[in-house]
């Protein structure tokens, strides 16, 4: 065995690139899209509109029939009416349109006269203003206001 | 100076969301509406508010300086990097606290409203990003894919914010900024939302520079086991 005296070269160099290292940013590239695309289809499928509310309603009211929607408006105060089974009473928009709203099940604490709701359901009939709700989802205003902003506190720390 | 202002950023980070902590649970009033519910107020906005804005705004910022050939440098990079790790973490805290929130106040834990989804698509793609930084192995590849796609990505921040002014949205429009309003909060809740906003950013301030510490310490120590390595193969040569 013959003897070199060639320098060794030390020189580091890449690793050679493996197809499962290209691969994986192709995979992670791909898996991204698909996760962003089920996120978007659930999104159009509930349609990107969340809501129609009771003015627009009222307006469609031939075309929507009995089919499910979303539907938004304010409650008439003193028309709820409580129940075992659920909750009845009347939501309005801007305008005269009224619908009468029967929902079943619990509705969420923040639930009362005057405030905004989505109601999950459909109408009765294709011409009448019932409407049975099988969810009250409250929607909230982006307004806060304190509950009682005249109230001090006392030197003794009690409020007054 | 910069020396103190980079001693100084923990402890008032510190301080400052004590203090949020303080008058959000036990000086500001209730809501006339939503009642103790809107103690939320200062948790959840000032969260999106680093997630959508600061902490995409950085990353945003860093990757375009990384593309531009006059500003590249591994620092843009690492930068980039580290918002987008502490993004991700406001992220998930704006959809686990919106959640949270939404149970109680609007009866649903979720709902596939536009601002809902299009925040959960910001949430995927941040993770995403990190995904791909991890998926390859040379630097400069890996910086440049990761700042490409950062800008990509950055193509969601408009529709997340704009979702409740495009669309009709379960999730409340604007509470701050809003055109002729101004801000649609009362006395001492908007004071001490506005402490949660200057609280969380420096919270992400620290978060992203500590982060950023450790990628340099990182690649520090990987640069020495890379010259110990090719010294000790000079040796062997010599050696030989």
């Amino acid at each position: 065995m013959a003897a070199t005296n060639e320098p060794l070269d030390v020189t580091p160099v890449a690793p050679p690139a493996r197809r499962s290292r290209r691969g994986r940013s192709v995979a992670v590239l791909g898996g991204i899209t698909i996760i962003v695309g089920v996120l978007i289809s659930q999104g159009l499928v509930h349609s990107l509109n969340f809501f129609v509310t009771v003015d627009e309603v009222s307006a469609q009211r031939v075309t929507l029939g009995t089919s499910k929607v979303n539907l938004e408006g304010k409650v008439v105060p003193g028309s709820i009416q409580r129940s075992a089974m659920g909750s009845a009473f009347v939501m309005v928009g801007n305008g005269k349109y009224r619908v009468d709203v029967s929902a079943i099940g619990q509705p969420p604490q923040l639930f009362g006269p005057n405030i905004p709701v989505v109601v999950v359901g459909h109408f009765l009939t294709p011409t009448s203003t019932q409407f049975v709700a099988t969810q009250i989802i409250v929607k909230h205003t982006a307004t806060y206001i304190a509950q009682h902003p005249n109230r001090v506190t006392a030197p003794n720390g009690t409020k007054r | 100076m910069k020396k103190l202002a980079a001693q100084i950023l923990g402890p008032t980070a510190l301080v400052t969301t004590a203090l949020t902590v303080y008058l959000g649970i036990w000086v500001t009033p209730q809501d006339v509406v939503q009642g103790n519910l809107a103690r939320m107020l200062y948790i959840h906005p000032a969260a999106a508010w680093i997630a959508l804005y600061v902490g995409f705004g950085t990353a945003i910022i860093a990757s375009l300086m990384y593309l531009w050939p006059r500003t590249r440098s591994t620092a843009a990079d690492h930068v980039a990097a580290s918002a987008m790790e502490v993004t991700l973490v406001f992220t998930i805290l704006t959809l686990i606290t919106g959640s949270l929130w939404g149970r109680p106040a609007w009866g649903v834990w979720w709902v596939w409203d536009a601002r809902l989804t299009s925040t959960a698509v910001l949430a995927v793609l941040v993770a995403g990003y990190l995904a791909l930084r991890r998926a390859i192995d040379d630097p400069e590849l890996r910086a440049r894919r990761s700042a490409v796609l950062a800008l990509v990505a950055a193509i969601n921040v408009p529709v997340v914010h704009f979702a409740v002014v495009w669309w009709k949205t379960l999730h409340q429009g604007a509470t701050i900024l809003t055109p002729g309003s101004g801000i649609l909060v009362h006395g001492i809740m908007a004071w001490t939302m506005l402490l949660s906003f200057i609280a969380f950013t420096l919270v992400y301030a620290w978060m992203v520079r500590e982060r950023y510490r450790i990628a340099i310490r990182q690649q520090t120590r990987d640069d020495r086991e890379l010259a110990h390595a090719v010294s000790a193969r000079h040796s062997e040569g010599g050696a030989a």
